[in-house]
């Protein structure tokens, strides 16, 4: 059965952007949102993380959790999803240069 | 008079967002738990602020409105724009020991409605629908129940004893544990009162219950929804604070990091060193008092000296001498 999914990508290669729009439809720069079987999104995500070289993406999709949806990233940025009992939050890391306080970005 | 911002009403709207607007409790998310953070309000949201070292701080952001509970630990502080912010959203906040275990108070909104409350109460005051609602309520729970027709409070909560007692009976059988008995205050933590650790294990699977009814007790808006609450419930881990779980009690389960969502960090792999190798001791001479021992090593050395001033230094591990003090040598 599809479910949806949603992947974020950022400075993927551009490669990979084509690659993607070809399963789903990039409604905003970098927002792919489509919907496809969990083995296809699986294979698809494999695919991703394994040529996203320098950038960053990010997967959302449907999930038995308590959020109803879970997270999978591939490289690293500043937001890493962190599990508090069960409960899936972006934790914004500090930047190397800390100051005092961040404004999100 | 001020000239009407863009997006006045939306904006008073999202400002504090009418009932409509939030989710119901069997749809929001349970709780979270938060121990050693500040909680503050900037101008986005409520953020916990999580002190890693000097510099650095690491930011959450808490779903406000999507949260019924948040449960305030040892080490939290948090201020006054963000707790009327979380009142705002109907976010019950209570503040609770280390892990869940004690709840200490409640906080909550002003303005909410005691509808729920009062027929809860009307209910609970009047004997005959109080046990019609517990006959309900136990058929919701055992759907197989063939209640006896003048059944009585009592004899309800003997029956559904019966059925717990084999229900964990049968558990125990399936995971291979023995006998054990559960008769202590459940979840009160106390190092003078040795408890079984099976106990205490099943009171840690229990812990994010009992914070959940502490919530919709203090919430009398909504009636306690128990059987949603307990079925989200089942998705969720046990809560684990800064010292509860004490670690050598810590289930199997809660030991293990989250599959399937998010792959962990990248650690940096951690060979295993051996200790470092000790120099044996010299044995000590036996037979000879301290002050004997004393006068004899220094004999030993001024015997070394004096070989040293034959012979010059030590030979080194190669049967070389060593090199004369070569860098400390002046240029000419």
């Amino acid at each position: 059965m599809p479910t949806m999914l949603v992947i974020a990508t950022t400075a993927v290669p551009d490669h990979l952007r084509g690659a993607l729009s070809r399963w789903t439809s990039e409604v905003v720069p970098g927002i792919f949102v489509g919907s496809v079987s969990a083995r296809v999104r699986d294979k698809l995500w494999q695919a991703v993380t394994d040529t996203v070289g320098n950038g960053a993406a990010v997967l959302v999709y449907p999930a038995p959790t308590e959020q109803g949806y879970a997270i999978r990233t591939a490289g690293t940025r500043r937001r890493v999803p962190t599990d508090f009992d069960g409960l899936t939050l972006i934790r914004m890391t500090a930047a190397p240069k800390a100051k005092e306080m961040q404004s999100p970005s | 008079m001020s000239a009407p911002r863009r997006g006045g009403d939306a904006r008073r709207r999202l400002a504090s967002p009418t009932l409509a607007m939030l989710p119901r409790v069997a749809d929001s998310l349970s709780f979270l738990y938060l121990d050693m953070v500040r909680v503050v309000q900037d101008d986005t949201g409520v953020c916990a602020q999580i002190q890693v070292d000097a510099q650095r701080t690491d930011l959450v952001y808490i779903p406000t409105a999507a949260l019924s509970c948040l449960l305030l630990g040892p080490g939290v502080s948090i201020t006054t724009p963000a707790l009327n912010t979380l009142a705002r959203h109907g976010t019950s906040v209570i503040s609770v020991g280390s892990g869940g275990v004690r709840a200490y108070a409640g906080i909550l909104s002003d303005s909410l409605t005691t509808h729920w409350l009062e027929q809860q109460v009307a209910c609970w005051s009047d004997p005959e629908r109080r046990l019609d609602v517990a006959v309900r309520m136990y058929r919701m729970r055992f759907q197989d129940a063939d209640l006896p027709e003048a059944v009585d409070l009592d004899k309800l909560r003997g029956l559904e004893g019966q059925r717990m007692k084999a229900f964990y009976k049968v558990l125990a059988q399936q995971h291979g544990i023995g006998r054990f008995r559960r008769n202590y205050p459940m979840g009160l933590p106390g190092p003078r009162q040795p408890r079984p650790v099976r106990s205490q294990r099943l009171s840690l699977r229990h812990r994010p219950r009992r914070a959940a009814r502490a919530r919709s007790v203090s919430r009398p808006r909504i009636r306690p929804h128990r059987q949603a609450t307990l079925l989200r419930l089942r998705h969720r881990r046990p809560l684990q604070g800064r010292n509860h779980p004490p670690p050598g009690l810590r289930p199997p389960q809660l030991r293990q990091p989250r599959t399937g969502s998010t792959p962990p960090l990248p650690r940096r792999p951690t060979t295993p060193q051996a200790p470092p190798a000790r120099r044996p001791r010299r044995p000590k001479a036996p037979d000879t008092t301290h002050h004997e021992r004393h006068r004899r090593s220094g004999r030993r050395r001024r015997a070394a000296g004096e070989a040293r001033r034959q012979d010059g230094p030590p030979l080194g591990p190669q049967g070389r001498r060593p090199a004369r003090r070569r860098q400390l040598r002046r240029p000419r």
